[in-house]
């Protein structure tokens, strides 16, 4: 899963994107609304943190912009200002959900899994596939009850299928939603990450469809 | 009162008019009535008819007076508008005044403007330092993850904030006049809102407010009102929340009605007892009632809690109503 994080506040900006990068997730990051907007435009986030009071461009209005141009992807506004009345217009604005500052970090990521859980169409907590189940609020991965150790890469790879479970994902829009926009990606393959996690999983766990990409089957 | 475009709208040029109208009506009639106090003697100087020289007598007198009407009744008017400003019913002294007044008018016109303005920066000035410290908090509970000690001080200086900030931005709607809310449009902005934040829990919201119910106050607080009590309704409600609002002499009734648990009676005291003020309460209660009970006691409303037809908690906010 990969995030854009869009805070002026550089330490904290800072501090948010190595939370997010502990609990598994590619994390893009943003100090102004120029950048936030080129961001969004151009890259696959499977979900953004928007900070309301941002220099040059203001939070709501690239959030507004965004929703005008059809850009769905879920937000979780930050903001100084917690009044209900600014939490109205965030949502009108087309905000999925909100987190008034000061906020803990853990409250934060939970609202962000949630967010995630709601946009990929999941109602369980925990992501379940067969005998292996992803647990997003651990980071924990385990085969029949068994712990099962992963990279955070091949974590990413494995939690986006899980997320997207029984639907064909290809290869671009994997490398799209596991990688940072600044990381070299030329070393990581996805095939490699994909070899090593039917190693660790299970051949039959994840499908090849020739052309297409992959794909996750469960029985639920 | 639409002003009268024959007559001059200068205050002097009107009691000019009218005490010339007034004169011109009397001088006929005094002149008649010695007419027929001498007419015995002098018959036959009266040659004019009588009925025309009232009339038109008659006539003269009563433009005279209307002419100085207006001027008069403008000062009973200026008062009353006056006193509709004081009151938040209206933000400037409207109406069309004769000139030496409208200039004095105009001037408080401006005046008032002037001071709103002030007030509105005073606001935006307590609004900018408040949310200025809350992104270093922020940062300040991020660093501080291993002390509760500084947690529980970041928390109470974010309360401290809140509290503060929402009593100023209250204080200020008393003096911003002529403010006037809609209670359904309101409401269901917030509706909307809380649909979307607790998506997750399958709560409906019926709004049932008629389109002329007002809080005489600003959109902010009662948003702020509202939105806590709407928010405690979802978050404990099974299936339903309903708004409704009417009207109870000089106040505009709003209930919020949950099917949740409730709220024993003993404990619904202690929530909203005196004293308890939002920046004391406990941290983690999470209950933002006391706030709301703040707010509506600066506006010389109230907020009651009791048990709801629905089963749950009924939140009953009382208002100004405009």
């Amino acid at each position: 899963m990969r995030v854009l994080v869009v805070e002026d506040e550089p330490r904290l900006n800072e501090q948010l994107a190595a939370s997010l990068e502990e609990a598994g997730y590619a994390v893009d990051r943003a100090l102004d609304g120029e950048r936030a907007d080129f961001l969004a435009r151009t890259e696959r986030y499977d979900a953004l943190l928007l900070d309301l009071g941002l220099p040059n461009v203001d939070g709501l209005t690239l959030l507004r912009r965004w929703r005008d141009a059809g850009i769905g992807v879920p937000v979780l506004v930050l903001t100084a200002r917690g009044s209900w009345h600014e939490t109205v217009q965030g949502i009108d604005g087309g905000a999925d959900d909100y987190v008034a500052k000061p906020f803990r970090i853990e409250e934060v990521l939970a609202r962000l899994r949630a967010l995630i859980r709601r946009a990929t169409g999941q109602t369980t907590p925990e992501l379940r596939c067969g005998a292996i189940v992803l647990d997003p609020r651990s980071g924990k991965v385990t085969r029949a009850d068994a712990p099962v150790r992963l990279t955070s890469h091949e974590y990413r790879v494995l939690s986006y299928l899980m997320h997207h479970r029984g639907r064909v994902i290809s290869q671009a829009e994997l490398t799209e939603h596991i990688y940072a926009q600044d990381f070299d990606r030329d070393s990581n393959t996805v095939e490699v990450f994909i070899a090593r996690l039917r190693r660790k999983l299970g051949a039959e766990t994840i499908e090849t469809l020739r052309g297409l990409g992959y794909r996750m089957e469960c029985e639920r | 009162m639409t002003p009268r475009r024959w007559l001059p709208r200068s205050f002097r040029a009107r009691l000019l008019a009218g005490a010339i109208l007034w004169t011109a009506g009397l001088l006929p009639l005094m002149h008649l009535l010695m007419m027929f106090a001498v007419r015995r003697r002098y018959h036959w100087v009266i040659t004019i008819d009588h009925h025309h020289l009232v009339i038109a007598a008659l006539l003269l007198l009563l433009c005279g007076v209307l002419a100085l009407r207006r001027p008069v009744t403008s000062l009973a008017e200026l008062r009353a508008r006056l006193a509709a400003v004081r009151d938040g019913r209206a933000s400037r002294v409207d109406g069309t005044y004769p000139s030496e007044i409208q200039a004095l008018v105009d001037e408080l016109n401006a005046l008032l403007t002037d001071r709103e303005q002030q007030v509105a920066r005073a606001v935006a000035k307590a609004g900018d330092l408040a949310h200025g410290l809350k992104t270093p908090l922020a940062l300040l509970l991020q660093e501080a993850e291993q002390s509760p000690q500084v947690a529980q001080q970041v928390e109470r200086m974010r309360r401290q904030i809140d509290y503060h900030l929402a009593h100023a931005r209250a204080a200020a709607s008393g003096a911003t006049l002529g403010a006037r809310t809609s209670i359904r449009d309101s409401a269901n902005a917030l509706a909307r809102t809380m649909l979307r934040l607790h998506a997750t829990r399958g709560v409906t919201i019926d709004v049932d407010a008629a389109p002329e119910y007002a809080f005489r106050g600003g959109r902010e607080d009662l948003d702020e009102m509202l939105g806590n009590l709407l928010d405690n309704a979802c978050k404990w409600a099974r299936t339903r929340v309903t708004v409704t609002s009417s009207l109870d002499g000089a106040q505009v009734v709003i209930e919020v009605d949950d099917d949740g648990p409730g709220i024993d009676p003993s404990l619904r005291d202690r929530v909203l007892q005196r004293g308890v003020r939002a920046d004391e309460a406990a941290p983690g209660s999470g209950f933002g009632l006391a706030i709301v009970r703040d707010l509506a006691e600066v506006y010389g409303g109230s907020i009651a809690l009791d048990r709801a037809s629905l089963g749950g908690l009924r939140a009953t906010l009382r208002l100004p109503s405009a």
